[in-house]
């Protein structure tokens, strides 16, 4: 990771090079070169941009919409509550409906627009020209339009799912009709979009940030993008997993929760909520981290205790895991258990609570002007506190007891995300409005829709905390009079159209026509990060020049910044070969280590996309043969897509990127973006992986005969011949790599065709060491679970031989050479996991089931 | 911004901590293993006993294991607050851009997160010190 001085040439700039006048002629003509290479895609074309601008908009409103359908399905319920014994909605219809209002949120609003928020502004915030992967923002957001359309379009064919957001089993998978089906299939999908979305992110903070801006220097937002990029890969896969296992029981009536046949549903509630707490954190971290750019802006000075607020993100984050089982208070665990999830929810109340501390810190001793946003924000601080008080109170199992499943808990949970999320996000649009439409929102109008937004929160919520404690129960779809439930009823009803208007309102100020309006200023809040060098009017190249930095608040801190920008004085200000370019820059102290070229607009994308949406849809409907076909197209594109332009070898090694500093066009290993890439998603695989393995392990401890007692096992010879098989591959792999890179092709080519047949030689014999026995996956639960870990390595060392291949084929087309060897490194370290994997299976399906 | 000439000295001195981001997470992973193994084994240990049984052994695990992550956390914070050097130079916000700077950060942030870390644990093993049955 070092630089060599020598060979990169001049880094840092002094001060003297950056005074030095630019050229006019020069600036005229790179300006122009720029604007052509990043120009966004004009008529129909224009929805094959994927540039982080466009996307993130796209995403934004995407997401936007589906909140306010959500909202639609919330006033409904609150219509039919409003009285009792009311017959506005059907039992059946009520329970969809809820089902939905909770299950949109989560997965089609909140979890997304963290993501959306971030590929809009998170490049501006750290001076790239874009993501790392704007193709796999762009792939992202398609499967998240087509996922989410699914899901959601189920309503209005009276087929939604309709067991609860948190779709327990046995309620969930006795559901009759294709509800539960398209809940599983549908979400599995967004949630590898999530996942994608948090690979690139992650990769982009660590890797992208303006050449000086260390690890100390950078915005908080990028911290907890970190943080909760982290977060997504060990939260969603266990949550996958248990999709996986679920549907592999409404497919196939393997009986993972059933307990006629050895299954258990708590399975289900730990590998939901171990996705589900963390992921209310997920939501809420990235929002607050609007607030820490925010806060600082208003009270016009730094943040008060940057340490302290990076501590607080990565402490909760670390808790925040450690939390789940306070949703599964009344399951009847061990007291023990409970205490020791009780007192970790309780801990987690420290640093949450020390960034609110700081950004208190930050206003009281900073000059504060009152705007909108800092309304919101405030508005946020009390809303939050008011849920988190009470969620000290469920943490103690006692409590948690008399009211669980009842108003009170849909009081706090409400509390907790309008203060969390929703607050804070509708003031980051306030405030960062004009970096992505070059406009600013109505301040009337915002003071308006705030004052209806908080007081209808409150009127609507409040009364629920007594709901609640009177008793009434959640998901219930009417009740009797009489209760004293009826009147606090109604006010809730009442509060829900006062903060419905409150949308309605922020929506029209956010879509009206503003074209008639003047331009925003450059920098309307006078704020200190980079997003504020944006280009008045609109450039679609990010960023003029990409700077260096020096300061956490380059804007307040480094003179005439803004001016040598513009002038393109610093780094990449030109685009001489026509290439769509970025820097990358070292993880900690951000020195320049490679100028990489970026992907620009294709409509492949979107094509694969629409091969993946079939590949989940059609299952939804136990329609199988296409669904293996769509998958087969979305691999073909990927992979056309990868071939086209992944790590493409540049015509010239390095290219002079400005003030005196050279750096290569090409890198590979763990110099290069795409190998960080795969490394963070195999994290996030490695996760599902294990969470399966937890499944089997879990089964031990909760069941006593568990394997039963004279049930079959898989053959062990073959087993272990089978595992010894693959290893070898996965040693052939990383022979090719080596011999490769000592310039044997031959040899590298000899041993990737060698690893193809051991791999396809050892996975026969693993599947045969399984097959050739009695074992019914139908039948039990024990041969259910060996048969998901067999299907997982199957699918996994699939993936492997296509990259065996691929690789293989690189290396005859002259893609791959022992110079430009990124594809073959990226391999090895998926083989690295698989490695993993495979020793892991072998032992879990050929030997522990015979020594427990 | 320091000279040319230290920075040269800077490099040298800081410029192999790479992997030093790691470190800021190394306290945070120890609760992780504490709180696991304390979930685990007693799930383990309440599934498989006969009932009646009490909890002796197992609450002496846990006070084992909580002793031994107390200490793994207090020295990881240790090493940070001599990384940092509060005392020497008393440098609280790091906000310069020099690879002192970083450095110093760097363990300020991991000696937090040792404290929060170590509370946690403290929280964690409470409940063990209460409860003497798995119902």
């Amino acid at each position: 990771m070092s630089l060599r001085d020598d060979a990169n040439g001049c880094y840092p700039p002094t001060e003297a090079m950056l005074d030095e006048p630019v050229d006019e002629q020069w600036q005229d003509n790179s300006k122009r070169r720029l604007r052509d290479v990043w120009k966004t895609p004009a008529g129909w074309r224009y929805w094959s941009a994927v540039n982080n601008s466009e996307v993130g908009k796209w995403y934004c409103l995407t997401a936007f919409f589906f909140m306010m359908c959500a909202g639609v399905l919330a006033l409904a319920i609150r219509v039919q509550l409003a009285v009792p014994e009311n017959d506005f909605l059907s039992a059946g219809r009520f329970n969809q409906f809820f089902t939905m209002h909770g299950s949109a949120m989560m997965f089609l609003f909140a979890v997304p627009l963290f993501e959306a928020i971030s590929i809009l502004i998170l490049p501006g915030m750290l001076g790239a020209r874009d993501m790392p992967f704007p193709r796999l923002s762009a792939f992202g957001f398609w499967c998240f339009v087509i996922g989410g359309v699914f899901v959601l379009g189920s309503v209005l064919f009276d087929a939604a799912p309709d067991s609860g957001w948190f779709m327990y089993p046995p309620l969930a998978i006795e559901s009759e009709g294709i509800g539960s089906d398209i809940w599983l299939l549908g979400l599995s999908f967004i949630e590898i979009a999530s996942i994608a979305a948090a690979v690139e992110l992650i990769v982009g903070v660590l890797k992208c940030r303006p050449p000086g801006m260390r690890i100390n220097l950078m915005p908080l937002y990028a911290w907890y993008v970190l943080v909760v990029g982290g977060m997504i890969l060990f939260a969603f896969p266990p949550l996958i997993a248990g999709d996986l296992l679920f549907e592999l029981q409404r497919s196939f009536d393997w009986p993972f929760f059933d307990p006629d046949r050895g299954g258990d549903p708590m399975l289900w509630q730990h590998l939901f909520w171990i996705f589900g707490h963390p992921e209310v954190y997920i939501i809420f971290l990235p929002s607050i981290a609007i607030a820490a750019m925010v806060v600082p802006t208003v009270a016009r000075r730094p943040i008060v205790g940057y340490s302290w607020i990076v501590l607080s993100a990565v402490g909760t984050g670390f808790l925040s895991f450690g939390l789940w089982v306070h949703h599964m208070f009344t399951t009847g665990l061990p007291a023990l258990s409970l205490g020791f999830f009780s007192a970790a929810s309780e801990a987690v109340v420290i640093p949450t609570g020390i960034q609110l501390f700081a950004f208190v810190a930050t206003l009281m001793v900073g000059r504060v002007t009152l705007n909108v946003p800092m309304l919101f924000i405030a508005g946020a601080l009390a809303i939050f506190t008011a849920g988190g008080l009470t969620g000290v109170m469920l943490a103690l199992a006692p409590f948690n007891w008399q009211v669980h499943d009842t108003y009170f808990i849909v009081a706090h949970l409400h509390y907790t995300l309008f203060g969390g999320m929703i607050f804070p996000v509708l003031a980051g649009i306030y405030y960062f409005y004009p970096v992505f439409t070059k406009k600013v929102l109505s301040p009337r109008l915002g003071k308006w829709s705030f004052w209806l937004l908080f007081t209808g929160f409150n009127i609507t919520f409040l009364p629920m905390h007594l709901t609640g404690l009177l008793g009434m129960p959640r998901r219930v779809y009417t009740y009797q009079t009489g209760l004293g439930w009826d009147w606090l009823n109604l006010i809730s009803t009442v509060g829900s159209f006062i903060l419905a208007a409150g949308f309605l309102l922020f929506a029209w100020d956010l879509l009206r026509p503003k074209s008639r309006e003047p331009d925003t200023a450059r920098n309307p809040w006078n704020a200190g990060t980079l997003e504020w060098t944006h280009d008045v009017p609109e450039e679609a190249w990010g960023i003029r020049s990409i700077p260096y930095i020096r300061s956490r608040y380059p804007l307040w801190d480094q003179e005439k910044l803004v001016e040598r920008i513009d002038a393109g004085r610093f780094y990449l200000a030109d685009a001489a070969e026509g290439k769509r370019e970025t820097l990358v820059t070292s993880v900690l102290d951000a020195k320049p280590i490679q100028c990489m070229r970026v992907t620009g607009p294709a409509w492949i994308t979107l094509i694969a996309a629409l091969f993946t949406g079939g590949a989940f849809i059609f299952p939804t409907f136990h329609i199988y043969t296409p669904a293996v076909i769509c998958a087969v197209f979305a691999g073909a594109c990927i992979l056309y897509w990868l071939w086209t332009s992944t790590a493409p070898i540049p015509e010239q090694d390095r290219k002079p990127v400005g003030l005196g500093l050279s750096l290569p066009i090409y890198a590979s290993g763990p110099e290069s973006a795409g190998w960080w890439g795969v490394w963070i998603t195999m994290l996030g695989d490695a996760t599902a992986f294990i969470s399966l393995v937890f499944g089997f392990f879990f089964y031990w401890t909760t069941k006593t005969d568990f394997p039963p007692v004279g049930s079959e096992h898989a053959n062990l010879l073959f087993m272990l011949l089978g595992g010894a098989v693959l290893l070898g591959a996965w040693a052939l792999t990383l022979y090719a790599r080596d011999s490769n890179t000592k310039g044997h092709v031959a040899r590298a080519r000899k041993a990737l065709v060698l690893g193809i047949i051991a791999s396809f030689t050892g996975m026969a014999l693993v599947i045969w060491s399984v097959r050739s026995t009695g074992m019914d996956p139908q039948a039990h639960v024990y041969p259910a679970i060996i048969h998901a870990l067999l299907l997982w390595l199957t699918a996994h060392v699939a993936v492997g031989v296509i990259m065996q291949g691929y690789c293989l084929a690189g290396s005859l087309f002259g893609k791959l050479t022992p110079r430009y060897d990124a594809d073959l490194q990226n391999i090895c370290l998926f083989w690295h996991f698989l490695g993993f994997t495979i020793v892991v299976c072998v032992l879990v399906m050929g030997i522990f089931p015979r020594w427990l | 911004m320091k000279k040319p000439s230290t920075h040269d000295q800077e490099e040298r001195e800081f410029g192999e901590e790479v992997d030093s981001l790691w470190r800021i997470v190394f306290s945070p992973l120890v609760w992780v293993f504490h709180f696991l193994a304390c979930y685990i084994v007693t799930a383990i240990i309440c599934a498989k006993m006969p009932a009646g049984d009490t909890l002796a052994g197992l609450r002496w695990f846990i006070l084992g294991i909580t002793l031994t992550s107390l200490v793994g956390i207090a020295a990881i914070g240790w090493r940070s607050w001599k990384q940092w050097g509060f005392v020497d130079d008393g440098v609280k916000v790091q906000d310069l851009p020099t690879e002192e700077h970083r450095h110093e950060f760097l363990a300020h942030a991991s000696f937090l997160l040792s404290i929060v870390s170590f509370i946690g644990v403290c929280y964690v093993a409470v409940p063990a010190i209460f409860l003497d049955s798995c119902r």
